[in-house]
């Protein structure tokens, strides 16, 4: 397993929700991606795909997770880094698949020796009915939370 | 004692979000419960406008836990829309990607999911009873159902290049062939892969279905149908076949998926995103009385062993027929779907292992042209949560007019609502109850393997009700909304 794995968590389909794969499509398209990392659209999959590294016998040093949140202080296409601690343990954590990545799974790789980072985009707008395409606000934040992904936790210093 | 409204939400360990409600009577025993789903999805008025053959692509993103059960079932409905008789070499590359699919998704819900409720015990600590108290528990365990399902993932990456948003699949058959040195290299896999199935089901059996047959015998216990897909010497089977449909009694009768609307209808309830479908070939309408239920069937994994009158490969046969001699057919308790689960997997990784050995399985004719053309064009698979059917309609240039998608999820709604009603009322007395019956009452869901992000898509632009708060006579008290 690559020693740092970056991804892309939401839905392609829910406007904004689209921003994480949206970032690691960037990624790989536009950067030379070290041959320790790998970075990954896992959309809907992310809980599988953590579940199973935070399983593995084998883990990477660094997952960097990149997501939409929205945060009642933030504007829309901001970008932030949201610590674990922060995240709030709701019973919809127990270990289900199909949200994004539980902080229950992220912090029991914290706790077996993973560096865990979130990167987060504030949404503009999920909307309730499939809709594809990030709104302007949030596809201008792709290529800088890829530059700022890249210089800070995927480049070889 | 006043009427009072307990309220699970959401329910954890399920796919998607769902809310169960429970009305308390005046004497404190269970006058009524609800399932309630509280998400939306819309999918099928996204699909009107687009190009058929972008569906199979397209469907992948409905659902993070089973995309490569829409994407076969779409890419079957294309093939129908578009009239394309696909190689046969084709067809066995696709049912080696299900197969393989099928076998991680089972070990997930059975170790991951609804495991936990039995390998950690329903009266568990909350903080453990998931996989990873399992894992603490019984490290051994945890490292073989981490192992095989890192192989699923393994071999999907080699037979189609992509495990996570498959796109191989296409109108036509199948985009990449198989060589013989990958052929080889996926074969030892999977021979991992089966002899884990077969010690996950005897371990179950020895270690773990024992000390539940009480629980086994009393939570969410239902009369109802089963559906499920057969081939035409009645054997079960995941890709191809008429589907069945069985009454309560055992009597069923069998029909080409392009039919299904002759057979099934689907109800809108006032409470629910989750439309609910009913036997109504059966011409008794539709009711979730727990005394006198009509129209109900189940689908999943019991389901599919009722429904089936054999398996076609050695060892899940000798399993079914254990299964059978223990407790009948059709068997109706509702957390005998783990028991089915693993003999399903059994199955799927016997099955998986007779593709591999194949010749044909390395052939290079794997796909026909196809050209758009108006018509519809329904196409099935069973999903590990149930049987999967899309249905999609074109104009003369191949764009989709009409979409309909009916998920497993979405068959069990009924039978999920009546299973927490009769778990409900069986284990909550008197006004008392704990978190372990509350979990218990779970547990009747879970063992569904309810995945309700797929199956919301009925949008009709309100939001479900969360809360619903109800007094002895029914009258609404209060409604709170998401």
């Amino acid at each position: 397993m690559e020693e740092i794995l970056v991804l892309g968590c939401g839905n392609i389909l829910y406007g904004d929700d689209g921003f994480g794969p949206a970032v690691t499509d960037y990624l790989n398209a536009n950067y030379k991606i070290p041959k320790n990392a790998s970075v990954v659209n896992v959309g809907l999959a992310s809980r599988g795909f953590i579940f199973d590294i935070l399983l593995s016998e084998k883990r990477p040093r660094r997952v960097v997770i990149i997501d939409a949140i929205a945060h009642s202080d933030r504007k829309a296409g901001e970008i932030f880094e949201v610590p674990l601690s922060n995240l709030v343990k709701e019973k919809v954590d127990d270990f289900s698949f199909h949200q994004g990545p539980a902080s229950n799974m992220l912090k029991e790789l914290r706790d077996n020796g993973v560096e865990v980072i979130i990167i987060a985009c504030q949404p503009e707008n999920i909307p309730r009915e499939m809709t594809c395409g990030l709104s302007s606000v949030v596809q201008n934040s792709v290529p800088k939370a890829s530059e700022l992904i890249y210089n800070k936790y995927l480049r070889v210093h | 004692m006043a009427p009072k409204t307990i309220t699970i939400a959401p329910v954890s360990r399920i796919e998607g979000h769902a809310k169960v409600t429970i009305q308390l009577g005046d004497d404190g025993n269970v006058k009524d419960t609800w399932m309630n789903v509280v998400e939306l999805r819309g999918f099928e008025k996204f699909c009107e406008g687009r190009p058929a053959e972008e569906m199979p692509r397209i469907v992948t993103s409905i659902c993070g836990v089973c995309p490569w059960h829409h994407h076969l079932a779409s890419a079957k409905a294309c093939d129908a829309v578009f009239g394309a008789n696909i190689p046969s070499a084709g067809k066995k590359l696709r049912q080696l990607c299900q197969e393989i699919a099928y076998t991680s998704d089972e070990i997930l819900h059975f170790f991951f999911l609804a495991g936990a409720d039995f390998v950690m015990g329903p009266g568990a600590d909350y903080a453990v009873r998931n996989v990873i108290g399992i894992v603490q528990s019984n490290p051994e365990v945890g490292k073989k159902v981490v192992r095989c399902r890192h192989l699923g993932t393994q071999m999907l990456n080699i037979v189609s290049g992509k495990s996570i948003h498959p796109v191989t699949a296409v109108p036509g058959g199948f985009s990449k062939p198989l060589t013989i040195k990958e052929r080889d290299e996926v074969i030892k896999m999977a021979e991992e892969v089966l002899q884990f199935a077969k010690w996950a089901i005897s371990w179950a059996k020895t270690e773990i279905f024992p000390k539940y047959l009480d629980a086994v015998k009393t939570v969410g216990i239902i009369k109802t149908g089963f559906m499920g897909t057969v081939k035409d010497d009645g054997s079960m089977d995941l890709y191809e076949g008429k589907i069945r449909l069985m009454k309560p009694d055992g009597t069923y009768e069998d029909f080409d998926d392009d039919k299904y609307t002759d057979y099934i209808e689907e109800k809108v309830l006032p409470w629910s995103y989750l439309k609910v479908p009913y036997a109504k070939s059966w011409g008794e309408g539709f009711s979730m009385d727990l005394d006198s239920p009509k129209g109900i069937y189940r689908t999943n994994t019991l389901a599919r062993i009722n429904v089936c009158d054999k398996m076609s490969t050695p060892c899940a046969q000798k399993e079914l027929e254990e299964f059978r001699k223990n407790f009948g057919r059709p068997a109706q308790l509702t957390l005998l779907y783990n028991w089915a689960r693993l003999i399903n997997l059994v199955y799927s990784a016997e099955h998986m292992m007779e593709l591999l050995n194949d010749p044909e399985i390395t052939s290079k004719e794997i796909r026909v042209p196809v050209k758009p053309r108006a018509a519809r064009g329904v196409g099935h698979v069973e999903a590990p949560r149930g049987t999967l059917i899309h249905d999609y309609t074109t104009d003369a240039d191949g764009m989709i007019t009409r979409a309909n998608l009916i998920v497993g999820t979405t068959h069990n709604n009924a039978p999920m609502n009546m299973s927490v009603k009769q778990a409900a009322k069986t284990l909550i007395k008197d006004g008392n109850y704990t978190e372990q019956i509350l979990n218990t009452v779970e547990m009747a869901i879970r063992a569904y393997d309810p995945c309700l992000s797929c199956a919301t898509h009925n949008l009709d632009g309100t939001l479900p009700v969360k809360i619903t708060i109800l007094g002895p006579d029914g009258e609404v008290k209060d409604v709170l909304t998401n």
